[in-house]
């Protein structure tokens, strides 16, 4: 049974920009080298006796994964700057949609790959207990990355060929990416307290809520950005 | 042209109107007991405050319809509609802390209005340098379009979170800043408020709408002075 | 004015929002008003 074109495309798209980025690298590596960075340090700037780990990591977290989210979204674009490639990938005969699902998975797994390392290393230098609720810190990430990723792509798009397409963007997309952003922190926050999973259903219920109106408007948006 | 000087007529008509409103608020609208005379910020404030929600929701509308008909006159009335939005906006986010200050005992909370208010400002913001950004007026109109549409949308996130909050961390308020249920005599200050402010939007955004239009003359033309 | 005792004595604040939404309501429509004036010349 073959997948629609639709799908096939999108995938396509994808599997180049993140063939791409895993030749090259730099991304990942400065991604990477920012990440552990950052926590550091946080880890060496806190003072123990004043903010529990409890509550100063989680921030931490969504803050380190947040600049990696705009890491990667500043560089969706720009792959297609050099010798007009965007026009390329528009004179092919695959829907706009596809261009943009294609774009966002890339920058989802690129991010992924972020948050996979920086976990880790979260619960290393602040010593929260994050393999119990692995599953429940995993889903809290996923929706949130899909948040701010969808409407990123969705923006970078138009930010790209601006004069300052590296600062306008997170302006831009700052007010949409504070409300998952708040979500997120909170929920982590109660994961690593450890509190009861039914605490934080409701905010998990508005970054799904948040994700599939954003994905849907996102790609029903993204021709405008492209056509002429 | 015509419509700019409807335009300051209106303005005009509202300023005056405005220092009536002061007037009526200041000297003939009785004290609030709670909360004294700082109360009567809400007669500025909340009027602010709707309109500054109300233009989001004409730009984001005014959006959709440009992406379906392309009508530059579409997207000349969202841009008109930000840039005065964005001021109502400034209005939200200054009387309210000082408003908040002798109320709550504090200049900021993340309270339903101010929360709002602040999305507002940074989504007025975005949209206005964005559109400060692009250079071609087509691509400009269409990555406007789309980001005041993303606005709309987020709005009623913005409320739906606020609700949410709220009622997982009830804040320690000392005094409610009043809303509805006013006694007739504030009930008109503010009526009369609301219909001022009204009337100023209305004669700022048909002023920007001709300065627009008045601009994109002049760049066809040649060149902006 | 008329103030009733027992009410807190806040009347400051009162007035500063009122000045500041006077001068960012004026200013506003000072800055439209030069912004078309110029626009306008040529």
């Amino acid at each position: 049974m073959r997948l629609p074109d639709s799908v096939r495309h999108a995938w396509a798209i994808a599997a180049k920009d993140l063939l791409v980025e895993f030749r090259s690298r730099t991304g990942i590596l400065s991604a990477g080298v920012f990440v552990v960075l950052v926590l550091m340090v946080f880890n060496f700037g806190r003072d123990p006796t004043a903010v529990s780990n409890i509550v100063l990591a989680p921030s931490i977290l969504w803050v380190t994964f947040t600049f990696a989210a705009i890491l990667a979204l500043n560089r969706a674009f720009q792959l297609e700057l050099e010798n007009q490639a965007l026009d390329g990938l528009l004179l092919a005969p695959i829907e706009r949609g596809s261009i943009y699902l294609g774009k966002l998975v890339a920058n989802l797994l690129f991010v992924a790959s972020v948050e996979v390392l920086g976990v880790p290393l979260v619960a290393l230098f602040f010593n929260v207990e994050v393999w119990a609720h692995i599953g429940t810190l995993a889903g809290i990430i996923v929706l949130a990355t899909i948040g701010f990723v969808s409407i990123g792509t969705l923006f970078s798009a138009m930010t790209v060929r601006t004069r300052f397409a590296e600062l306008l963007l997170p302006v831009v997309l700052l007010p949409f990416m504070i409300l998952p952003l708040m979500w997120a922190t909170l929920a982590t926050t109660s994961v690593f307290a450890d509190r009861p999973l039914n605490e934080i259903a409701g905010w998990l219920k508005m970054l799904a809520g948040y994700d599939i109106v954003f994905v849907v408007v996102s790609l029903l948006l993204f021709p405008a950005t492209v056509n002429e | 042209m015509r419509l700019l000087r409807a335009g300051r007529w209106i303005t005009g008509i509202a300023l005056v109107l405005l220092a009536g409103v002061y007037v009526r608020a200041l000297a003939y609208t009785p004290v609030e007991r709670a909360q004294g005379l700082a109360q009567k910020i809400f007669y500025l404030h909340v009027p602010a405050a709707i309109w500054a929600e109300g233009a989001m929701i004409l730009v984001g509308v005014a959006s959709i319809v440009y992406l379906f008909l392309k009508d530059p006159r579409l997207d000349r009335f969202a841009h008109a509609s930000a840039e005065v939005g964005t001021v109502f906006a400034v209005l939200m986010l200054t009387t309210g802390p000082i408003w908040g200050k002798p109320i709550w005992g504090t200049w900021w909370t993340w309270d339903a209005r101010l929360t709002l208010a602040l999305f507002l400002f940074l989504l007025y913001v975005g949209y206005l340098l964005l559109r400060g950004a692009v250079a071609d007026p087509a691509s400009r109109a269409r990555f406007a379009a789309v980001l005041g549409i993303c606005g709309m949308i987020l709005v009623p996130f913005v409320h739906l979170s606020v609700y949410m909050f709220r009622t997982l961390h009830p804040m320690p308020i000392v005094l409610k800043p009043s809303e509805p249920s006013l006694p007739g005599s504030m009930l008109t200050t503010w009526l009369m408020s609301v219909g001022v402010f009204t009337l100023l939007y209305v004669g700022f955004v048909i002023q920007r709408y001709a300065l627009s239009y008045l601009n994109e003359q002049l760049e066809a033309a040649g060149g902006i002075p | 004015m008329q103030v009733p005792e027992a009410v807190p004595q806040n009347g400051g604040y009162m007035v500063a929002a009122y000045i500041v939404v006077a001068v960012v309501i004026l200013g506003y429509a000072l800055s439209l008003y030069l912004r078309t004036r110029r626009s306008l010349r040529p």
